[in-house]
């Protein structure tokens, strides 16, 4: 797999490589503004950029800008934002984007090496990551205001928020330990009473599951 | 009433220029009969006269000069007065000497003239000083609103810059030492017990990391400082089932931090009162960006009955008032329960 990465703290930068290169991933280049990201996209053409929110010259949302304008170039880009807050705007936006598989991290995420390599990869084949606390606080304010997701158990609304951090459904049944094929309950369940289409592909049912999320009322 | 001329006008500038023309002619005729008086063998000096003359001409003109335009008030009428009173006794004085210093008779006029200055500046003034009282007050009023504000704006200033440091500074420092604990970990996987160790280390770090970010939340909210109050409002009513209306974006400009922070947890607070309190309820929330000042509503269709008076409310209460805005909120029993608040912004 080959990564790029526009970082601009140098401290997290080096520290990312040296992780990723660890495990056997190649970062072929490093940028630390926006517009230099498109740069070593247009480049390198890798198979996955993983982006800081905040970066010069604005230290604003300038890494969601430069991700949305990287994958609008380069639509099979995979992209892995990594931030230091969660903000469900910007995961929206980005996945209101076109193109490869989406990321959004909490930076603290990549101390867990198995579980942050385990997320690369997962977006870098075209699938999603989200963090966890993207999911709850979405998950939290659609069951706060009422709605369809009343009608789910609180296991199934567990079982639902692992869905929507991208996880497999044998992810799902070790992180609830419970069988395999109590997760799938779960996820018919879930499906049934949330009226959404059932499909094998973890992207768009990470996406449908969204989709549901941001425009349900 | 005209405006008062402020020394230095233009108006006051050519009134003084008959002033020196006189001014110097006098001077003339006065150095030219001196000279005559002395070349005419130094008799009684017949030349103070003249001089008496001249400066009764000057005079009325150094007063003209000194007050015309000035506003009908207590103050210059005292000092119209002053002026006469002063010329009078300069005169008074110039003839008692002329006419030889014969006994103390000058006095006399002399002090009426300063008593009837005293009496007209005691009756007249004393009816400005409430005036100058109220006057100074709102002065004061002026200052303390300008430098509130001041302070106000240069608080949430800092606190952003504060968020910005933390970002930069410890939470990223945090995060590397993270990183760098969770290559350890991996690193250590033959030995468990040191993995162990270190592991509980790196969760550690994170929720040092965890609680910064809350802490920074609490400062404000990335979105806000990123992309200023209409889009974090975008991102708290989507989040809380309210439709949002802005009237005015106002071209994109920018409100002050302390403005956009007062109504971004005015909105935040009134929609999770909505969601609490009238669970399923249409919620509407309004921005109104107006030149001078932001309103903000914010209107459930819920059962109403809200206290006016709880917790969360008197802290949005303190936070508007510190902005010199108002906030009121109407709850009948039954509802609508609407929350209306209009924060200046010069």
């Amino acid at each position: 797999m080959r990564v790029v990465i526009a970082e601009d703290h140098a401290l997290l930068r080096e520290g990312l490589v040296a992780l990723l290169n660890g495990v056997g991933i190649e970062v072929v280049a490093t940028a630390d503004t926006g517009p230099g990201l498109l740069d070593i996209v247009t480049e390198h053409a890798p198979d996955l950029a993983i982006i800081d929110v905040r970066l010069p010259p604005d230290f604003s949302d300038e890494g969601i800008r430069a991700a949305i304008a990287a994958r609008a170039v380069h639509p099979e880009l995979a992209t892995l934002i990594l931030s230091q807050y969660v903000e469900p705007v910007y995961t929206a936006e980005l996945l209101d984007s076109p193109g490869g598989g989406i990321g959004y991290l909490l930076k603290e995420r990549v101390s867990d090496v198995t579980e942050f390599v385990d997320a690369l990869r997962r977006v870098a084949s075209g699938g999603t990551a989200l963090d966890r606390e993207v999911v709850t606080e979405l998950v939290r304010s659609r069951s706060a205001t009422g709605g369809q997701l009343d009608a789910l158990t609180p296991r199934e609304r567990e079982t639902l928020a692992l869905m929507a951090e991208g996880r497999t459904n044998a992810g799902i049944a070790k992180v609830m330990v419970v069988t395999l094929g109590a997760v799938e309950k779960h996820i018919s369940n879930i499906f049934t009473k949330l009226d959404l289409p059932d499909t094998d592909d973890d992207h768009r049912r990470v996406l449908a599951v969204l989709t549901y999320l941001r425009t349900t009322t | 009433m005209s405006n008062e001329a402020a020394p230095g006008d233009p108006g006051h500038r050519t009134a003084t220029s008959p002033l020196a023309f006189a001014l110097a002619l006098a001077a003339l005729v006065a150095l030219a009969t001196t000279g005559i008086w002395a070349a005419t063998g130094s008799g009684y000096f017949w030349p103070g006269w003249v001089m008496l003359g001249c400066a009764a001409v000057v005079a009325p003109l150094a007063w003209w000069s000194h007050l015309s335009g000035r506003p009908n008030t207590p103050r210059t009428r005292v000092w119209w007065h002053l002026d006469i009173t002063a010329t009078l006794t300069v005169a008074l004085l110039l003839i008692w000497v002329l006419s030889g210093a014969q006994g103390p008779w000058v006095f006399w006029p002399i002090f009426s003239l300063v008593l009837l200055l005293g009496l007209h500046a005691l009756v007249d003034l004393r009816a400005e000083v409430p005036q100058l009282r109220a006057r100074q007050l709102q002065e004061r009023v002026d200052t303390l609103s300008r430098t509130r504000r001041q302070a106000v704006d240069a608080q949430a200033a800092e606190l952003r810059r504060i968020e910005r440091d933390l970002h930069d500074g410890a939470q990223a420092r945090l995060v590397a030492l993270a990183m760098q604990l969770g290559r350890a970990e991996v690193s250590l996987a033959h030995e468990p017990e040191a993995a162990a160790l270190v592991r509980a280390a790196r969760e550690e770090a994170t929720v040092a990391i965890q609680e910064l970010r809350d802490l920074a939340r609490g400062i404000a909210p990335p979105v806000l400082a990123d992309r200023g109050l209409v889009a974090a409002a975008a991102s708290l009513a989507d989040r809380g089932h309210a439709t949002l209306t802005v009237t005015n974006t106002n071209g994109g400009r920018r409100l002050p931090p302390a403005v956009e922070n007062a109504a971004y947890f005015l909105l935040a607070e009134a929609l999770t009162n909505a969601a609490k309190h009238a669970p399923g309820a249409a919620v509407r929330a309004e921005l109104a960006l107006e030149p001078d000042r932001l309103v903000v509503d914010v209107v459930d269709d819920g059962q109403g009955g809200a206290d006016p008076n709880g917790s969360g409310l008197q802290g949005l209460r303190a936070r508007v008032e510190a902005l010199d805005g108002r906030l009121t909120l109407t709850s009948p029993a039954g509802g609508p329960t609407h929350l209306h608040a209009e924060l200046p912004c010069e």
